[in-house]
């Protein structure tokens, strides 16, 4: 128990990080909305050191997608900073590349045209621009399917596309918001083999915004527990499982001890919100 | 290898049974009209039999006035398009693009919209004179509604998903309207399109069956006023073939460079 739980951690950022990349520093996010101020995120800090993998944890309305968002620059920040390499973000940042929930594919695209997109908006020129792309479709094991288009291919695949696509701008880090929620169980677990090897091979910062507990232990250093509305945090966990790692090691004692830890702390948050659902439906 | 073939052959036939029922239709009907002629029961100059409506099909395509005209209608309908949907366009646009002016304006356009443009005729004639101008700005008119309306409709219905993928790779303004905008709302676009022409072409025609003196529709209210029934159906013909082939054209384009 104890060599995970540092509650000390929780306020200031971990000893163990190397040179912090990404730093929230007590960000509150407020929505306005005709019954009054509602409070989605509140003055959460965390910090992400290059080549570390962390996830964001929280039951559903915890305001961790609200969170994505504000760090990709998608939504303003009420309260607090948000800094990628010291440069405080207000907007899309060129060093954040989102990964997204939904299908988000161009549906008049073939893979590498949508691969090439981010490129193309950069204006390289075309040879280099595909030749790169075709680089990001082998990473993410494609190769092949390069003139295909998103409808001749499965949610993994076209969810490959995407992360591919967003590699492909050469982010320093890779922001994913439920990446895989819409995929089943055994393509889930394939898919999150594959980001690891890919972690691995680029040496990639990664923030994973997830509610799956499994994916969370099996890919992240660390495991930001959130709490129900409003989003706080509610501890950081250290996951101190050798890598590489692979889904095999699902079955491990380790690796229970650590998905029964954090679901201990998760309960009681999914329960309250739980309830809350219950209450509003009545 | 042979339950492919078994599969490909019942759907090839009845890919040709399709086709002889099309043939099938149209054959009926110019016996019908053949037969109706010949029954004595119209006035045969009213209902022209096949080979007068042949001859008559043959006179006009050899003659050099229908091609005239042909060029006069077709720079209209051109011309009409281009100003209406590029108008079209752009108003469509600005509506699907602001909350605020689709709830300012959209309504105008929903009540003006199917509101028969031929009553603006003769507006049209006191701003751009009897010639062409007056024909062009009446298919214009006809033409800018549909094409805002498909315009701002395809606009709304593009997936916020895609809106946000391109923000968050930071695309401009213009890199937004001409790389997501643009191809995401393709079908709906190129269809307001179709129906556009459709009613450009009708609007145009209309205009010049009214009051002119060139034109295709100027030529089919001569052949009527010096009672050349052949004359008239072969021009009638003429005008709807035209008319078919351009909306596959505009058809295709609509369906192709994208698989489904």
């Amino acid at each position: 128990m104890n060599d995970m739980i540092r509650p000390e951690q929780i306020a200031q950022p971990p000893v163990t990080a190397p040179e912090p990349m990404l730093v929230i520093d007590h960000v509150t996010k407020r929505f306005e909305t005709p019954d009054g101020p509602v409070v989605a995120v509140d003055n959460i800090s965390l910090t992400v050191g290059r080549g570390e993998f962390v996830s964001i944890i929280g039951p559903s309305g915890c305001g961790k997608s609200t969170l994505f968002n504000l760090v990709g620059g998608l939504l303003s920040i009420s309260d607090g900073t948000i800094r990628i390499d010291g440069e405080a973000i207000n907007g899309p940042h060129k060093s954040i590349g989102m990964v997204f929930q939904e299908d988000a594919t161009f549906p008049w695209r073939t893979v590498i045209d949508n691969v090439a997109f981010p490129l193309e908006l950069q204006g390289m020129a075309k040879g280099e621009r595909l030749e790169r792309a075709r680089h990001f479709v082998s990473l993410v094991g494609l190769h092949g399917f390069e003139k295909r288009y998103p409808a001749e291919l499965s949610g993994g695949m076209r969810q490959r596309v995407s992360i591919a696509r967003t590699l492909a701008a050469e982010p320093k880090l890779l922001l994913m918001d439920e990446p895989f929620a819409a995929l089943d169980e055994q393509t889930r677990l394939l898919l999150g083999d594959k980001v690891l090897q890919i972690q691995q091979e680029l040496n990639q910062t990664v923030l994973l915004i997830t509610h799956n507990i499994t994916e969370a232990v099996q890919l992240s250093d660390r495991v930001l527990i959130m709490t129900y509305r409003p989003g706080r945090t509610k501890r950081i966990a250290l996951i101190e499982l050798p890598r590489p790692r692979t889904s095999e090691m699902l079955s491990s004692d380790t690796f229970g001890r650590y998905v029964a830890e954090v679901w201990a702390d998760l309960r009681e948050e999914a329960s309250r919100g739980m309830q809350d659902a219950e209450r509003g439906s009545r | 290898m042979a339950a492919t073939g078994t599969l490909t052959i019942p759907q090839k036939s009845k890919m040709d049974a399709v086709l002889v029922l099309r043939i099938a239709i149209i054959a009926s009907l110019l016996v019908f009209w053949q037969l109706l002629s010949m029954s004595g029961l119209l006035y045969e100059d009213v209902v022209p039999g096949l080979p007068q409506i042949t001859a008559g099909l043959y006179r006009l395509l050899t003659t050099t006035e229908f091609y005239v005209n042909l060029k006069v209608t077709a720079g209209e309908i051109l011309a009409a398009s281009l100003i209406g949907g590029l108008t079209g366009m752009i108003a469509g646009l600005s509506l699907g693009g602001s909350y605020f002016m689709e709830r300012a304006f959209e309504r105008y356009f929903y009540y003006l919209g199917p509101t028969p443009k031929i009553i603006f005729f003769p507006l049209m004639i006191m701003w751009f004179g009897v010639g062409s101008g007056s024909k062009v700005a009446m298919g214009a008119v006809s033409c800018f509604f549909p094409v805002a309306l498909a315009v701002a409709a395809g606009m709304r219905r593009i997936p916020p998903i895609l809106i946000r993928v391109g923000e968050s790779f930071r695309a401009n303004r213009w890199q937004m309207l001409t790389k997501v905008h643009l191809p995401a709302m393709r079908e709906p676009v190129v269809n307001g399109f179709r129906l556009g022409f459709g009613v450009a072409l009708i609007g145009v025609l209309l205009a010049e069956t009214k009051l002119s003196n060139q034109g295709l529709g100027f030529l089919v209210i001569q052949n009527y006023q010096r009672f050349d029934m052949p004359g008239m159906y072969a021009l009638l013909i003429a005008i709807f073939v035209i008319a078919v082939a351009v909306n596959a054209a505009l058809g295709r384009l609509s369906r192709g460079g994208r698989r489904r």
